[in-house]
């Protein structure tokens, strides 16, 4: 499945209307704010569908994932919008993650919980608000809000110190950067150990660099961490590669048309995260070019004062040189 | 006291809407505590013990009430039990110290639940850490979720 899917879920009492961008959403917040509420809804829907008080628009046939039998139901399952309520365990497992990798589903799922097994975006991560009445005077309207990734640096980042998520190209670059301008650039070497390096507090600036599309898992015990501390910031570009291809070094306009709307573009069933598809797009786009891409290493040419200007320049308020 | 055990713990109930689902007892709803915080956090009326009045969904039962809540009443009545509490939202948070400044409970955490900015006292039960705010809580119960 690609593009975005709106979805509308109501009864004379409640209205859900909300705008799904990924394969993977993730509704978390307060309690009683309608989750559960919404689930049971379209559970309603689909175990009545000749005589069901609650009415769903959307153009993607839509079903409920739960209990033990979760495989069975989901090898049911195809080109559909997939909602999974809190208390279900699987979702946490590496199982439920590579059984859903290479589905063309897209999954919304209840938890607060970080799901460390699945890319997810920090930008899929939503609460429920209730925005008031809608229609009839009885009917409360609910919509999504994005938790993350609205926050912005309100004056220019300048850091001293580098910690990138990436050990491969991304950390190469970064290093390089770091080493012409005296700042010190290090590999978490991974999402999941970036928290720990929030755990010691040099009082130098410090900046963050990870990919967004799939760090969902990460962002809450990051952010806490950050917490009162001016001195750290974190930059969330979708990857490292997304970085690259935005910053205009390659010129084609239906590079622009991508980068302005992936979901249009991103089969889920092929690329489990955006990152993913960014990756295979910058590859694909720089092959034969003096520009050509490798994840593992990075080309020398990326280095080059020109094109290294033009991706730093693409980092709005982080000065880096 | 609050114990916290964070990060994954077979022993504890899961998935709790389930549990209280064919645990609950009629006389839990009418428990002026537990009425108020229904009020608090569902911003429903308890009616009886089987009828609750929801602002946006009118009349329901007992299981109607948000996932919240059902674990809150839990944690209060089942005191022997270990519940995932992290089927509640930082507003049950409160809740929960309330709950635990005279007795003793113990709760599984899976994520960072925001326990304000007043001072409180938990304890980690992973490390036997006992933290008085959010800022000593983070970087041990971090590690965990």
């Amino acid at each position: 499945m690609r593009g975005k899917h709106r979805v509308i879920v109501y009864t004379k009492r409640v209205r859900y209307d909300f705008e799904l961008r990924r394969n993977i959403t993730v509704i978390r917040g307060d309690s009683a704010t309608g989750k559960t509420t919404l689930i049971d809804m379209v559970q309603e829907h689909i175990n009545n569908p000749s005589g069901s008080p609650v009415e769903v628009i959307c153009d993607k046939p839509c079903y409920v994932l739960a209990g033990a039998l979760w495989k069975e139901q989901l090898s049911g399952v195809s080109d559909g919008i997939v909602f999974i309520d809190e208390g279900n365990e699987f979702v946490k497992t590496d199982e439920f993650s590579r059984t859903i990798q290479g589905t063309d589903n897209y999954y919304v799922i209840v938890t607060r919980e970080g799901l460390s097994a699945l890319p997810y975006s920090v930008e899929e991560i939503y609460g429920i608000r209730t925005s008031g009445k809608f229609g009839t005077l009885k009917q409360s309207y609910h919509e999504f809000y994005r938790i993350y990734g609205t926050d912005v640096a309100k004056s220019m980042v300048k850091p001293d110190i580098i910690i990138t998520e990436d050990s491969n190209s991304g950390y190469q670059f970064f290093k390089q950067v770091s080493d012409e301008n005296r700042m010190e650039c290090y590999s978490a070497e991974g999402k999941s150990n970036i928290f720990r390096y929030l755990k010691g507090d040099t009082g130098k600036n410090m900046l963050i660099i990870a990919d967004g599309a799939a760090f969902g898992s990460e962002i809450d015990r990051v952010l806490w961490m950050m917490k009162g501390r001016d001195n750290v910031a974190v930059y969330l570009p979708e990857s490292f590669e997304w970085l690259i291809l935005s910053s205009g070094i390659f010129g084609d306009k239906d590079l622009e048309d991508i980068l302005n709307e992936p979901s249009d573009y991103v089969e889920s069933k092929e690329y489990f995260s955006w990152e993913r598809f960014f990756t295979a797009l910058l590859v694909a786009r720089s092959r034969d070019t003096y520009l050509t891409y490798s994840k593992r290493k990075m080309n020398h040419a990326y280095l080059s004062k020109n094109v290294k200007e033009k991706i730093l320049a693409r980092m709005e308020k982080i000065t880096l040189n | 006291m609050l114990n916290i055990f964070y990060g994954d713990m077979p022993e504890a109930v899961y998935n709790t809407a389930s549990y209280f689902k064919f645990d609950y007892e009629d006389e839990w709803i009418i428990d002026p505590y537990v009425k108020n915080m229904i009020l608090d956090v569902d911003k429903s009326v308890v009616l009886d013990s089987g009828v609750i009045d929801s602002p946006v969904l009118g009349k329901i039962p007992p299981t109607g009430l948000s996932g919240g809540v059902k674990t809150l009443i839990l944690v209060r009545f089942e005191k022997e039990k270990v519940f995932n509490v992290s089927t509640c939202g930082d507003n049950c948070a409160k809740w929960l110290l309330d709950m635990t400044r005279q007795e003793e409970r113990t709760v599984n955490l899976r994520h960072l639940m925001d326990f304000g900015d007043e001072p409180f006292t938990i304890r980690i039960m992973n490390t036997g850490e006992i933290v008085h705010s959010m800022k000593e809580l983070v970087p041990i119960a971090g590690e965990y979720v």
